[in-house]
């Protein structure tokens, strides 16, 4: 017991050492070399951290987590390292479109869906536009430098200690006792709330009932960032003329 | 039977994945476009962390906060939209490295060592495939088209 208890933490720790390598090599930083054995550092990595995580069970599930959970990991990689902001976006949508596949996976049907809509269907659709406004060439300087080698290597170790010291942390748990003061809690929840039927006249009646409050204040919050919005791209143009001459024909102060 | 415990285990390691990823890219990228795509993948990995909590709790409570996470996540877009406009009306650029005039006093700037020169096979942009074959238009179309109302 003792002895795979070492084994895991060695696999932890290659884990953390080829994740933040591989990281750091497929990073911009002024040049492209490196970037092979970066991928496959990093693929190492992901492979190491899987094989820490416990299994689930039911083979389908399993199965389907770790395609999407790849899929997710490559993505969101893909997305730091592309040089041009467009592909940037591309593999986000990618990342976006997996995490609505794990959504549906954990009985969130109706949060997957929204996730293509709003994240996938308007935000970034959004960004696109304003980046192929800005800057429709691509490649632009600070896109293949970044801040420097060494910024760039500790960011991305603090970033891989996260994950390592949380798997550490989750995989050391105590399962047997987490699942007794659980076992309770779902008694009194009332079994099979998430997976029965109906999904969403429940979840539209929790939001409506118990989190209405929250709703309004949402709702007051979207109001806030849209007038927002306008303000701040209104600034600093000038008044037409015949707002000038409702203000009396002096200059205004916007 | 699933292992409710390990199904969490699993969820909850992929969304730290996801904000630390985010977190890397935050820091380390100078594009203000990806530098909020960046923020919007550690919200995703906080929403994946929280809907895996609400389905081994068996309740909405998980659920509900990611939805009004992306509905600040909307706000949160129309306002950086409207920012990085802004910022790139003044500077031309959207590089964050050119707002470091705002530092605290006292702090020196940083000063890129060498910008590396674009090589040509780097520019390279996506391929659509044709949609269909090109329809011939003799000259007497032509001359038609020319005349068309455009209405």
């Amino acid at each position: 017991m003792n002895w795979f208890g070492d084994v895991k933490t060695v696999c932890l720790l290659a884990a953390i050492v080829t994740g933040a390598l591989g990281i750091w090599l497929l990073l911009p930083r002024g040049n492209r070399r490196g970037q092979i054995a970066g991928t496959l550092l990093a693929a190492v990595s992901l492979g190491l951290l899987m094989s820490l995580l416990p299994m689930m069970g039911a083979w389908v599930s399993q199965v389907l987590f770790w395609i999407l959970a790849i899929a997710t990991a490559v993505a969101a990689v893909a997305t730091i390292s592309m040089r041009s902001p467009v592909y940037s976006a591309i593999w986000f949508g990618l990342t976006l479109l997996t995490t609505a596949g794990l959504f549906l996976l954990q009985g969130a049907q109706f949060l997957g869906v929204a996730t293509i809509v709003v994240y996938a269907g308007a935000i970034l659709v959004t960004f696109l536009f304003v980046l192929m406004l800005a800057q429709p060439q691509g490649h632009e300087y600070y896109d293949r430098i970044s801040w420097g080698t060494l910024p760039t290597a500790f960011a991305a170790l603090a970033g891989v200690l996260i994950v390592g010291g949380l798997t550490y942390m989750l995989t050391n748990l105590d399962a047997t006792a987490v699942n007794e003061s659980i076992a309770s809690a779902a008694v009194h929840q009332g079994d099979g709330e998430i997976f029965a039927d109906q999904h969403m006249a429940k979840l539209g009646g929790e939001l409506f009932s118990r989190h209405l409050i929250s709703v309004e204040v949402a709702g007051t919050l979207l109001l806030v960032a849209l007038v927002g919005a306008v303000a701040i791209v209104i600034q600093g143009k000038e008044p037409r003329a015949s707002t000038a001459a409702l203000r009396g024909g002096g200059p205004s102060d916007a | 039977m699933l292992n409710e415990v390990a199904v969490l285990q699993n969820y909850l390691v992929i969304g730290a994945v996801l904000f630390a990823v985010g977190l890397i890219g935050f820091i380390v990228r100078r594009n203000m476009i990806v530098m909020f795509l960046c923020a919007e993948m550690m919200l995703q990995g906080v929403s994946v962390t929280l809907v895996a909590f609400g389905r081994y709790h068996n309740n909405w409570g998980g659920q509900m906060l990611v939805l009004f996470i992306i509905t600040v996540a909307a706000c949160e877009a129309g306002i950086a939209l409207a920012l990085i406009l802004m910022l790139f009306k003044k500077s031309g650029k959207l590089d964050i490295a050119f707002w470091q005039d705002m530092r605290e006093a006292g702090q020196p700037p940083f000063v890129d060592r060498a910008i590396p020169e674009e090589r040509a096979e780097e520019r390279v942009w996506p391929r659509l495939t044709p949609a269909g074959i090109e329809p011939q238009v003799d000259e007497v179309e032509k001359e038609e088209r020319l005349h068309r109302s455009r209405v």
